[in-house]
């Protein structure tokens, strides 16, 4: 067994986060009380503390969220789009002003370690505006000769697992391409999504253009189902996701779905063993393995299967879990009791179908959700711990013989969002890149994001992009 | 002497076929009533088998040889554009009417059969990210393919529904009713094009009894349908489509890039670069 390094805390002070006691929605460029009356608790993950009260979203906090972007689209696709543009850049500049505060919020409303928070989701969600502010003066060039206009209302639902992040994506392209937009954050992180309303008041945004009803799934489910709202965008399970596109059936509404994976890590046997624990690594535990594009399958060549795991398990052992606020933690606390509860029951299955496991030494504090970084070797493609998406930091382990091989099994899902490869053979990484059925293949890297790459998947990974010039397309139809 | 009378199959696997259930249905020509083969549950599963050997070959050869089989197929309707007029005048349509017609379907195919080996170009990228990788976007084919053309008596409809999937790499199948002889006559034309077994299979009939096994089918990945398509029948299809997640869309009948990108799936491949 392997030593932990001896560190000292460094914790990254809460101070700069200053929480109303309770938040409203923000509607027509204003917070105002839930007609619901209704408020419901937001706690920290890590120590189950209360941090403020939510307000609940019901049918007629809807209704007038959406009212409100109808509005706010009537005046939104007026504006010149150079004036659109020059918005989202102002945006951009305001959460770079802002970031340690948001990342400190999204630190304590999710979980996530702050290293993570500030040194990736962060900077990410400023890039995201940056990028599509340009993007808003230049729409007819995007494709061909193709002319362009906006849906109307955007209806966005958003997870928790990157709850700024994904707010961003969603939010960017959308005004760029002249929509307005409803956003519903995820239940337990509604916070951040909060703050970036402020934003868009600090940034004068015409009032309407963005709308935020916070609540759970009921308030998503009263968005979908809304008459006035014109396209919908969501991230969340496949589940969810297939429920959406049918209660859209007919409705001729703009639907783009970016929904559950189980990606395949594939480690032939020439791979720079030492680089690819450092990416599997990150590709299973980033964010606490809640990340939809996780790598969660390791498929790894026979050959090297017992070095490779030797080397795995060390480096796992390095891991700190703990703190999120403290600087030094690699994993922070899992997001919410439910989804712990979900992570603990699929780990069993797993232990009951067979599989050996393998998890950190360490300790979890006390309070709070936290769930020890974890290696499922000895598994088959049927158990469900290699089959079904688990959100949690659980790697599981296959082995292959040969590149055919490889494909076969990372392709056996229905998922297709991502997938990896690692190779030192240029001509191998192609020939298995061209085989995968994923929307993103990360080769020799991992979990990388940049607002000008697109991102979604094949198969019940949903449809549609997010990212680059073909992100454009999920928020723009095309003028007949 | 009295004239040999054609017998209209549909074609599927690249093969003329009756429908396995027997059942036909009636065309009324200006000088005959013709019958055709409706398309049954059995016939839709075995088109879909076919046109899954059809995706693996027809999206593994070079986009510079689907460009020479769709070309070859132009060649080939051209050579037989009288008999397609001759249909057209036949169903109700004049002469000038069913010569533009045709005319303008060949030009539908000598655009698509060169945009094979382009859209690619026009449609995938280098993506300028932030840091020191290579990531492209680039597209690939969705797979087997079902269209509902618009169900009138027009070759240039029927291509205009028909090549964007197959341009891209995607073998199809399509149902055609009222111009289901047109689809027929075409399938002759596609048997002499050097078109890999079961990438475009033609069925013929009403949908109404297989509209569940078409959008149910998991092995088909998209259904396109016409603009004006029925709305309550496209809710159907959409429904059952999400059980699976499958892709659905009102295709938009036009030459444009848009027009072949519902067939499309986008792949972002990242790479570090070092020394």
């Amino acid at each position: 067994m392997v030593e932990k390094w001896a560190y000292s805390e460094s914790i990254e002070s809460s101070d700069i986060v200053n929480l109303e006691k309770k938040y409203g929605h923000f509607i027509n460029g204003s917070f105002v009380s839930p007609k619901s009356k209704k408020y419901f608790d937001t706690v920290s993950p890590s120590t189950e503390e209360l941090l403020s009260k939510v307000s609940f979203g019901g049918k007629q906090d809807v209704d007038n969220a959406v009212s409100s972007a109808k509005e706010g689209f009537k005046v939104w696709k007026k504006i010149k789009p150079v004036e659109r543009s020059k918005y989202l850049f102002k945006i951009a500049r305001l959460i770079q002003e802002r970031s340690r505060e948001f990342a400190v919020l999204e630190s304590m409303d999710g979980g996530k370690p702050i290293r993570e928070a500030r040194d990736v989701d962060l900077p990410q969600v400023a890039a995201n505006f940056f990028y599509f502010a340009g993007w808003a003066d230049k729409l007819d060039l995007s494709w061909s000769n193709s002319k362009f206009k906006p849906y109307g209302v955007a209806g966005q639902i958003i997870p928790w697992n990157f709850p700024l992040l994904m707010l961003a994506w969603k939010v960017a392209p959308a005004l760029a391409t002249g929509n307005s937009v409803v956003l519903k954050p995820a239940e337990t992180t509604s916070l951040t999504a909060l703050m970036f309303a402020e934003i868009c008041s600090e940034a004068a945004l015409p009032e309407g253009v963005f709308n935020l009803v916070t609540g759970n799934g009921e308030t998503g489910s009263y968005l979908v189902n809304h008459k006035d709202v014109d396209k919908i965008a969501f991230t969340g399970s496949t589940g969810v996701g297939k429920q959406i596109q049918a209660s859209l059936a007919g409705t001729g509404k703009g639907l783009t779905l970016e929904l559950g994976g189980k990606a395949a890590n594939i480690v032939y046997e020439d791979a720079s063993i030492d680089q690819a624990v450092e990416g599997v690594v990150n590709g299973i535990f980033f964010n606490q393995g809640h990340v939809c594009c996780a790598g969660s399958r390791l498929l790894v060549q026979e050959s090297i299967h017992d070095k490779f795991i030797e080397k795995l398990e060390r480096r796992m052992q390095q891991l700190r879990v703990g703190n999120p606020l403290d600087k030094n933690t690699d994993i922070g606390a899992i997001n919410s009791k439910q989804q712990l509860e979900k992570i603990t029951e699929l780990v069993e299955s797993g232990v009951n179908d067979g599989g050996s496991i393998f998890q950190t030494e360490c300790e979890l504090p006390a309070n709070g959700f936290w769930f020890k970084p974890t290696l499922f070797t000895n598994v088959q493609p049927a158990h469900r711990v290699t089959r079904e998406e688990i959100f949690g930091p659980v790697l599981t382990t296959i082995t292959f013989r040969t590149p055919d091989e490889a494909v076969e099994i990372a392709n056996n899902t229905e998922y297709g969002l991502s997938a990896g490869i690692w190779s030192e053979k240029g001509s191998k990484v192609l020939w298995t890149a061209d085989r995968l059925d994923a929307g993103v293949i990360w080769s020799n890297t991992f979990n990388k994001f940049d607002p000008s790459s697109p991102f979604g998947g094949y198969k019940e990974s949903g449809f549609g992009r997010e990212g680059g010039r073909h992100g454009l397309l999920s928020y723009l139809k095309e003028d007949r | 002497m009295s004239e040999v009378r054609k017998t209209y199959k549909m074609y599927v696997g690249n093969s003329f076929v009756r429908s396995e259930s027997g059942r036909t249905y009636s065309i009324e020509l200006s000088s005959e009533i013709i019958e055709l083969p409706q398309a049954s549950r059995k016939d839709v599963r075995d088109a879909v088998s076919q046109a899954k050997k059809g995706y693996e070959s027809w999206s593994s050869l070079s986009p510079y040889n689907r460009a020479q089989i769709l070309y070859r197929l132009s060649e080939m309707i051209e050579g037989r554009k009288a008999s397609y007029i001759e249909l057209l005048k036949e169903s109700g349509i004049k002469n000038n009417e069913a010569k533009k017609d045709i005319d303008e379907a060949i030009e539908i195919l000598i655009w698509y059969a060169g945009i094979t080996d382009k859209w690619e170009q026009l449609s995938g990228n280098l993506n300028p990210v932030a840091g020191s990788y290579f990531n492209i976007s680039h597209q690939e084919p969705l797979g087997v393919i079902f269209i509902f053309p618009r169900d009138t008596v027009s070759l240039k409809s029927l291509l205009l529904s028909l090549l964007p999937p197959l341009s891209v790499g995607c073998s199809s199948i399509s149902l055609s009713k009222t111009a289901g002889a047109l689809a027929v006559m075409l399938a002759e034309d596609l048997n002499n094009s050097d078109l890999p077994l079961g990438v475009w299979n033609i069925l013929t009939g009403s949908y109404s009894n297989i509209i569940e096994d078409i959008s149910k089918h998991v092995e088909i990945k998209g259904i396109g349908v016409n603009m004006d398509f029925d709305n309550k029948d496209f809710t159907i299809i959409q429904s059952n489509a999400s059980e699976s997640v499958k892709r659905t869309f009102r295709m938009n009948e036009r030459l444009n890039l848009l027009s072949l990108h519902p067939f499309l799936e986008t792949k972002t491949v990242w790479h570090p670069k070092g020394k």
